[in-house]
């Protein structure tokens, strides 16, 4: 029988929810919700997994600032349970010990260098660079010395007056000269390692008897492998054993780069909010529909006898199973979009990529839900008051869907994203904030302009008329689609602008002059003549700073022990590592005051500047008298000021600062920067002959570093970009799904009265280009405002108005919906009117 | 089986307070089929409903099968249509997403009740639609589709059917043939028979008919029986075109 065998296709002890949501599949009214969470899915998805194998190749990247995953420094060798633990999981190891040390050379000459003796797995991560004469172009190598041969730092070869094949001293050990080493990954942007570098092999360490108990030597344990494998390694070590060491990240090996990464990361996830914001709308104008087309449905249901609570279970039901389901395939198209973006942008990215976690999949399929419950559900229980009386009053017309409850649950779901995926409470105010002015502000302009079109209306042509006059009859669709499209131009727009910014902001930062080279241990008497020899070679260079060494050893009259644990280890107890410090009659150029007040020019008073993350780092205030050991003499002084300092411009920064008065008498060197171009650097050796004892350090390497993560970055930014931007479409064409049945009825009326396909068309097209022109004209002025607000807030950099965008986004707003406004009604245009009438009942 | 004493219905519009009905007054024993009739906006359907339980009236009180739905929300009232009531409306009101087999199966499968697809097919080929079970609503014509909507009135054996203008948006004929089904289930299952029409000849099937004008009842008329060669016609062949 038919029947039988139409009816058995649904399978017969499946709950009622189950099969109500197969019919609806069946007939195609779940399509539109199910693809809208498949795209929040899968974009979240998508993006995620691109960013988080991004990310985790740029942490590798910046990995080679360590030369490792991770390493255990300390002042004595890694413990043995370290390295059994390490060589149990299969991790790759070295080591380093690094110390400075005189190296005489046969004709009596010496000069202070930092040794470097590594293990013969060395470098983990990285490269080592050398070149075949001094300063001069450097080539990748594979090798490390060998037993019995040291490589030299370039400066080394003028100031000893060394050649290749020479020998040096380095303690009782005679090494021969066998490379000259220009860059090694872990060499850092650390003032502590200042001497010029000699690298030689671990097993010739002994020989030289200069590691005796007491020196000062930094022990370095290397290790490589996976994330989780790391983490274990490192709980072999006792709680005792780790206060010891330091156990760094590749995020801990620079400031620079720990600061480049920070936003990278923070950049990434705004794009990544942007597709959640996206796809949140795309669910909610589904739920709208799927919600709307059931209203007769529900009505019919409840007068066979469904109770309120049925309605409920059921819809629930639905909304679960196809959240199930889009879930499911959102993270198999995600995981499928990021290969195939992969796959195009191969060539982009250099080196493969690592594999991603399970985080983004799990990030996807929470997202989904959360999508799901607060954009699509408010609608789905309002179904339940639907009133029963619908069936046979027709004129009862439904109010709001749930109104204010969906835009409550909406909000609140978008906060919940927002805030889990930015981990910034003031990013997500700051969207948040931009983005419901902007719904305001849209919603009243929007309005407005929908005002004005009557009048244009009036005097165009008779497509024009019909386009103009939908556009108002439907007016508080068309205000809701501008709204939605102009947020969604919006936030693409404020994409590109933050980018364009926040690239300017790197690049301004790092200009192409910007310090490459810091000059330290420069005497009070040398001070002129290393000024005047600079000035000569470079166009650039910086202030010349008085530079001590010296530690905070007390605290309001305690000991920094003492006050390190009154803070109850909540800080860092870093407080009294060895630092550079400084004085100084006027402030820094680049350094502002953020608490307190410079001091006054000429100041009897001893007084102190910190930087203020150091100061709140530990727990200090303006007042508190700190006391310093210089070289075995304690001096003591008032913190007067806190300073923000940009660490990101590669010129000497200081965290403490000292009025003149309080380091008088004591024996002082100066450092400075300066600019030297890659390929004038054979100039250094003439300076390094005049200035044998003056180092000069080459900070190219971290500079470079910086800028392949800002390259890396931008790519990255493209994509997201890119994703969004497909997001974007099909929110567009989910919002043209939701007004489908008023215009098949109208366009089915209008071809029934004898409206050609051509004239629908036409008004079709001004329609959307009317929409666009307008949505796009809100955007720009809605991103101008948020990026303006990101700026000063987030980004802190001044705001400006981008002038051209104002004729470039309208312009793109309108050919970017029209594109997929008549993509999306192609099949209203094209059904006979026949067929449309008939779909009407 | 249905009562309303003393029942009102007033809803508040923007020009203010509209009275639809007044001092409503009825009593419908079991079995009986009674006819509400009346112009346009006269309070018919409004009565209908509140007599079905799906709308509450503002002051008075209705019961069904005893039971007094004044009393009960929205859950308990629908319940009680789910035990009680059947339906058939004007414009039929399938859903359009199932086909004639699963709208018939839809109230059998909210009771919770088995073998829903046995007893729709049984309903079907008795209304005479046995072939087109698997034809959604929209591939039905308006005579087949009312025939399915019958059905699906009677899948649950209501005690009380209301009938919403059940010909009005059918041809002479083809609305005479839907009569003839109608009354013949009613008289199969013994129900209680609630219809609004504007249909003389249709009230005129009915027990008794009241006539309703500006939300009062105004007339109340008693009829004859219908004798049985009146229902001819009735025993067209399953499958053909109404």
């Amino acid at each position: 029988m038919a029947t039988a065998d139409a009816v058995a296709k649904v399978p017969r002890r499946m709950p009622l929810a189950l099969r109500l949501a197969w019919r609806d599949w069946r007939s195609g009214e779940l399509r539109l919700l199910l693809g809208a969470i498949v795209v929040a899915v899968a974009s979240v998805t998508a993006i995620s997994l691109f960013v988080d194998r991004l990310q985790s190749a740029l942490i590798e990247q910046s990995a080679t600032f360590l030369a490792a995953d991770r390493v255990l420094s300390g002042s004595t060798p890694a413990p043995v349970e370290l390295r059994d633990r390490a060589t149990n999981l299969g991790l790759q190891q070295a080591e380093t010990v690094t110390f400075a040390t005189m190296l005489y050379t046969g004709e009596d000459k010496n000069l202070l260098a930092s040794v470097k003796a590594v293990s013969e797995a060395y470098p983990l991560r990285g490269v080592l660079r050398v070149s075949a004469e001094p300063f001069g172009p450097d080539t990748v190598s594979s090798d490390l010395p060998l037993p019995g041969e040291v490589w030299l730092d370039p400066r080394l070869f003028p100031a000893l007056a060394l050649e290749l094949g020479d020998t040096v001293e380095i303690g009782f050990k005679q090494l021969r000269v066998s490379g000259i080493l220009t860059r090694e990954p872990d060499r850092g942007g650390s003032f502590t390692d200042l001497a010029p570098r000699a690298l030689m092999r671990i097993n010739d360490l002994a020989a030289t008897k200069i590691i005796q108990p007491g020196s000062r030597v930094s022990f370095r344990y290397l290790l490589r492998g996976d994330e989780g494998d790391l983490e274990s390694a490192y709980e072999a070590l006792a709680e005792g054993e780790r206060s010891r060491y330091r156990w760094l990240g590749a995020r801990d090996s620079s400031a620079a780069i720990g600061n480049a990464l920070e936003r990278a990361e923070s950049f990434l996830l705004l794009g990544g909010l942007l597709a959640v914001l996206l796809a949140g709308v795309a669910v909610a104008l589904a739920a709208h529909r799927y919600a709307r087309r059931h209203f007769d449905h529900v009505g019919v249901l409840k007068t066979l006898g469904a109770t309120p609570r049925v309605i409920l279970q059921n819809f629930l039901g639905v909304l679960m199973l196809v959240g199930a389901l889009g879930v499911l395939f959102g993270l198999l198209v995600g995981n499928l979009l990021q290969q195939l973006v992969l796959l195009y942008v191969n060539d982009l990215i250099p080196g493969e990529l690592p594999s991603a976690g399970l985080r983004p999949y799990l990030l996807g399929a929470v997202t989904g839900f959360i999508c799901l419950f607060s954009f699509a559900l408010p609608p789905l229980l309002a179904l339940r008051h639907i009133s029963p009386m619908r069936v046979i009053r027709r004129d009862l017309v439904e109010g709001d869907l749930a109104g204010m409850l969906t835009y409550g649950s909406a909000l609140v779901g978008t906060i919940v994203l927002l805030l889990w995926y930015s981990g910034s409470v003031v990013l997500t105010l700051y969207t948040l904030g931009a983005v419901s002015a902007v719904v305001i502000l849209f919603a009243a302009a929007a309005w407005l302009a929908l005002s004005g079109t009557g009048a244009l209306g009036m005097q165009a042509g008779s497509f024009w008329r019909l386009a103009l006059a939908g556009i108002k009859r439907r007016s508080r669709a068309s205000i809701a689609q501008m709204l939605i499209f102009g947020l969604a131009i919006m936030l693409l727009l404020i994409l590109v602008l933050v980018r364009t910014s926040l690239l300017s902001e790197w690049r301004e930062q790092l200009p192409d002059d910007v310090p490459n080279h810091f000059v330290m241990n420069v005497t009070p008497d040398e001070v002129e003549s290393v000024r005047v020899k600079l000035e000569r070679i470079s166009d650039r260079v910086g202030e010349l700073f008085p530079m001590i060494r010296g530690r905070i050893v007390g605290v309001n009259g305690m000991t920094t022990d003492e006050w390190s644990a009154q803070l109850g280890n909540l800080f860092d107890n870093d407080i009294d590592n060895e630092r550079n410090l400084t004085y100084s009659d006027q402030m820094p150029g680049e350094n502002v005051v953020t608490q307190g007040e410079w001091w006054a020019q000429g100041t009897a008073e001893k007084l102190i500047s910190l930087e203020d993350d150091y100061a709140i780092r530990h727990g200090l205030s303006i007042g508190d008298q700190l006391e310093i050991d210089i070289a075995g003499a304690v001096v003591s002084g008032r913190v007067s000021n806190f300073r923000r300092v940009d660490w990101d411009s590669m010129r000497p920064n200081f965290f403490v600062i000292f009025s003149p008065a309080m380091l008088e008498g004591m024996p002082t060197t100066f450092m400075t920067s300066f600019h030297l171009p890659r390929e004038e650097q054979r100039e250094l050796n003439g300076f390094m002959r005049q200035f044998p004892t003056v180092s000069v350090i080459p900070m190219e390497d971290i500079i470079e570093q910086v800028q392949d993560i800002v390259d890396r970055v931008t790519q990255a930014i493209e994509l997201v970009l890119a994703l969004v931007l497909v997001s974007g479409c099909l929110v567009l064409l989910a919002s043209i799904q939701s007004s489908r049945d008023e215009r098949l009825a109208e366009h089915g009326l209008l071809r029934a009265l004898g409206a050609t396909r051509s004239l629908i068309a036409g008004s079709l097209s001004v329609e959307f280009l009317t929409l666009g022109a307008l949505s796009g004209l809100l955007a720009v002025a809605g991103a101008e405002l948020a990026v303006a607000l990101l700026q000063v807030q987030v980004f802190e950099l001044t705001p400006r108005l981008h002038g051209w965008y104002w004729l470039f986004t309208p312009l793109a707003g309108a050919l970017l919906v029209l594109a997929v406004g008549l993509a999306g009604s192609r099949s209203l245009i094209a059904s006979p009117p026949m067929r449309v009438l008939r779909n009407l009942d | 089986m249905v009562s309303a004493s003393n029942v009102a219905k007033k809803v508040q519009t923007a020009a203010g307070s509209l009275t639809i009905l007044q001092n409503v007054n009825i009593a419908i024993a079991a079995g009986e089929s009674l006819a509400v009739v009346g112009a346009s906006g006269s309070g018919k359907t409004t009565l209908l409903g509140i007599l079905a339980g799906l709308d509450l009236p503002s002051s008075g009180d209705v019961a069904l099968a005893g039971e007094s739905l004044t009393h009960l929300d929205e859950e308990a009232r629908a319940l009680l249509r789910g035990r009680l009531v059947g339906f058939v409306f004007q414009n039929f009101q399938l859903l359009g997403s199932l086909t004639a087999a699963e709208n018939v199966m839809l109230p059998i499968e909210l009771r919770g009740d088995g073998d829903a697809l046995h007893r729709a097919e049984e309903l079907l080929a008795r209304v005479g639609l046995s072939e087109r079970g698997h034809h959604y609503p929209r591939q039905l014509s308006g005579g087949e589709q009312q025939r399915v909507a019958i059905a699906r009135a009677f899948a649950c054996r209501p005690q009380v059917l209301f009938a919403d203008e059940p010909t009005g948006n059918l041809d002479t004929a083809t609305g005479e043939r839907i009569t003839e089904l109608l009354f013949e289930l009613n008289a199969d299952y013994g129900t209680t028979l609630v219809l609004v029409t504007h249909d003389s000849r249709l009230a005129k099937r009915c027990t008794r008919s009241i006539t309703i004008d500006t939300g009062q009842i105004v007339a109340e008329t008693l009829h004859a029986s219908m004798s049985d060669d009146d229902s001819a016609g009735s025993d067209r062949p399953a499958g053909s075109e109404l």
